[in-house]
């Protein structure tokens, strides 16, 4: 009985944010406002359940020595974000930002170079001439690999600002534009599947588990 | 003539909701189910799996929420059963709170029809914040990040992770990825660890990972609703993702039509106009 | 002393971390580890940030009882329903942990609450998508028709159903790309031009059995694969590489002191 309630329950938060196709309406603007509110309080229950209990309290009972001493920083640092909420002191929560800026900064920077550009660039040095098993292999392959390195190059110069587009600059970063055309395009197709996904699993919610239908 | 073209490039957009919602609805009534022949970088992950020795660990992220829960969830429960039945032993472990309990309610699900044992053949570690930080953390003893799983029992206490110290001994990461975390696996698990990974990823950020597979920075990507449908029929069970194959083609050449009808009143009316 | 003291921690903090990729062991790369870990425990704090104005600016709505008020009242009502579950459950189930799976909250709340509502606010984005692309996705010049092409080759070979109706859509297209270049001619009074137009009109009709319903009744998967493994990846990876070299001139910019907006 409870399960037939709730999946009740489910439905209706279901259909009164489907409302909102046919034009903004209190039932949508009821459901909306139920979600940004849990979402707030989602929040605070997953930063004490997973963070400030095992990190911090739980640290401190089991945490032994130098170790048990050096979790004092942190901690003061999540206190200096909590008083951003208290005026007075609320410019002490910059510390705690500046932290966490500075270690995103950090991690970025690594990141990147490290995880993204050099693997990357690597990966785009390759031959322009590729012997395969068939001519038309060899042909393909060999096809494929100057598109891949030509294609990547022209695309960022497309985004090479700092001189006017003219000249070589300008034929490849008119390639470029058209490498684009098809990326964005993918991207597109791809986006309009993911859109579609999810509305296929609202309305089976809807067919399958509300009404029984299917 | 041209009243006609002008009506169809100016279609009230009611009326498209409603061939969109009834382009759903219809296919599933008819609960058809369609083959699909496995694209090659889904069978390329389903092989690498396959040929992970018995006992292996393997690690799942669940990087993503309600909010994509349609393409991944499938995705998530095909690797579980995928798994267990060739007994891997399976660490969940999250970035996207909010979806978390999705990760752990599959797990639990799935674990129960092969009669897994918590702690001994797999474990739900939780989570923790800063994406990055937990990723290279973790690569050096998963403790420092970790003292405890998602019930405050000491990690230690649990036969599985008491053979797990950091990467070196896991087989293989499935990211699921709704956002930008599959980066973080790649650009600090894959480049400073050497992790394997797949990514499993929603439509929209599935383009974005063919860079990262060309530089085989990762063994694979399953991407979307029509990849996790070919999981599943790599693996012979029909899940959701298969169920929704025939809608989502039905949708798709209902949305080619839109375009098509779009663009042919778009072009004549530009004509009649010059 | 309020400016000096933040600048110094970012750039101590991200200097850190740069060094210790270079210089993995003592100090760094201990140094490093406790860095990280302090970073999980505070950035997890900074998501309360904004959650303070959130319930302020709805509390004010309620106090000077404005029009949506009773909205005011639902968000402020469901954080604290939500939040008193969730700590009920954190006392009450043995893992003290509201997400786990023997509790209420997220068998009942999470389940049947939040997860329709997320997922249906971004379902109905499918309907947007849908309008967007009869409305915006229009042929306007080579490049946008390139656009449109790419998306629907994509569509198509990645549908189950794309082989079977693949001939019939490029069938519709090509006719319309023919007809386009057929009837633009009329308007030309150039000779060489116009044959140039309605040569291309020709192709493009001639092009419809080959191309439709011989290689893309079979190859139309194959095809998108290669246009994902390709063309769409050289431009990604170049458009990537753009973002990664501006993420990390943002990144030194902040280290340096150079970008300060995160301290208004």
């Amino acid at each position: 009985m409870t399960s037939i309630i709730w999946t009740w329950i489910a439905a209706f938060f279901t259909l009164a944010i489907l409302s909102f196709l046919y034009k903004d309406n209190p039932l949508y603007k009821f459901a909306e406002h139920v979600y940004v509110g849990s979402s707030a309080a989602f929040t605070i229950l997953y930063v004490w359940v997973f963070d400030a209990y095992p990190k911090l309290v739980m640290g401190f009972r089991e945490k032994v020595g130098m170790q048990k001493y050096l979790l004092i920083i942190p901690l003061i640092l999540s206190l200096f974000i909590i008083l951003r909420f208290i005026k007075p002191l609320s410019w002490l929560s910059r510390w705690s930002i500046a932290f966490t800026v500075g270690m995103a900064a950090g991690l970025g920077i690594t990141g990147l170079t490290q995880g993204f550009l050099v693997p990357q660039v690597q990966a785009s040095f390759l031959p322009l001439f590729v012997q395969g098993p068939t001519t038309g292999q060899t042909i393909l392959l060999t096809f494929n690999n100057i598109i891949i390195v030509f294609g990547t190059i022209f695309t960022i110069l497309y985004f090479y600002f700092s001189r006017e587009h003219k000249g070589l600059l300008g034929v490849s970063s008119k390639i470029g534009v058209t490498i684009l055309m098809i990326t964005f395009g993918a991207s597109f197709g791809y986006t309009i599947m993911a859109r579609i996904s999810l509305l296929i699993q609202r309305v089976y919610f809807l067919l399958h588990n509300w009404l029984g239908l299917v | 003539m041209i009243e006609l073209l002008k009506k169809l490039a100016g279609i009230d957009r009611r009326f498209i909701y409603a061939a969109v919602f009834l382009a759903t609805a219809i296919p599933i009534l008819t609960k058809a189910t369609m083959k699909v022949e496995p694209l090659p970088e889904v069978r390329k992950a389903y092989e690498y799996i396959e040929s992970l020795p018995e006992s292996s660990v393997v690690m799942v992220s669940i990087d993503y929420d309600a909010a994509s829960m349609p393409e991944l969830q499938p995705m998530l429960e095909a690797f579980l059963h995928h798994s267990f039945s060739k007994n891997l032993r399976v660490i969940m472990l999250g970035h996207w709170p909010l979806g978390l309990p999705l990760g752990q309610q599959a797990l639990e699900k799935v674990a129960g029809q092969y009669n897994k044992e918590y702690g001994v053949d797999y474990v739900f570690l939780g989570y923790r914040p800063g994406v990055a930080a937990v990723i290279i953390n973790l690569g050096k003893d998963f403790r420092t990040v970790f003292s405890s799983d998602y019930a405050y029992t000491p990690i230690d206490s649990l036969p599985l992770m008491r053979e797990v110290s950091n990467y070196k001994n896991v087989k293989l990461l499935l990211g699921l990825e709704a956002g930008a975390v599959g980066d973080a696996w790649v650009q600090y698990g894959y480049a400073r660890y050497n992790l394997p990974i797949i990514l499993g990823s929603t439509a929209v950020s599935t383009p974005d990972y063919y860079p990262y597979m060309q530089a085989n920075q990762v063994i694979s990507v399953i991407g979307g609703l029509r990849g996790a449908a070919d999981y599943e029929t790599l693996l012979g069970i029909t899940g959701e993702a298969s169920i929704g194959m025939l809608p989502q083609s039905v949708i798709h050449l209902v949305i080619i039509a839109f375009i098509i009808i779009g663009n042919i009143g778009f072009l004549v009316l530009r004509r009649a106009k010059k | 002393m309020k400016k000096e003291i933040p600048l110094a921690i970012t750039f101590i903090s991200g200097v850190l971390l740069v060094l210790a990729l270079f210089i993995p062991h003592k100090p760094f790369g201990n140094l490093e580890e406790i860095f990280n870990d302090w970073y999980i425990i505070v950035s997890g704090f900074t998501f309360l940030l904004g959650i303070d104005s959130l319930l302020g600016y709805n509390f004010g709505k309620l106090k000077r009882k404005e029009k949506d008020a009773p909205y005011a009242l639902v968000l402020i009502l469901s954080f604290f329903i939500t939040l008193t579950w969730g700590i009920v459950e954190i006392v009450r189930t043995p893992e003290h942990n509201p997400f786990g799976p023997t509790s209420t909250f997220s068998l009942y709340f999470y389940n049947s609450i939040f997860i329709p509502l997320q997922a249906t606010m971004f379902a109905i984005l499918s309907f947007f998508i849908a309008s967007a692309a009869y409305r915006a996705f229009r042929a306007k010049e080579i490049n946008s028709a390139l656009l449109l092409v790419s998306a629907v080759l994509v569509m198509l070979g990645r549908i189950p159903l794309g082989q079977s109706a693949a001939p019939y859509v490029i069938t519709v297209i090509f006719l319309i790309f023919a007809v386009y270049f057929f009837a633009e001619s009329a308007g030309v009074t150039e000779p060489k031009i116009k044959i140039a137009y309605i040569l291309v009109a020709l192709i493009f009709v001639a092009l419809i059995y080959p191309l439709g319903f011989v290689y893309f009744r079979q190859h139309i998967p194959e095809f998108a694969d290669w246009i994902m493994n390709v063309p769409q990846m050289a431009g990604k990876r170049g458009i990537m590489i753009g973002i990664a070299l501006g993420g990390i001139a943002m990144s030194i910019r902040i280290i340096l002191g150079i970008e300060r907006t995160y301290m208004k």
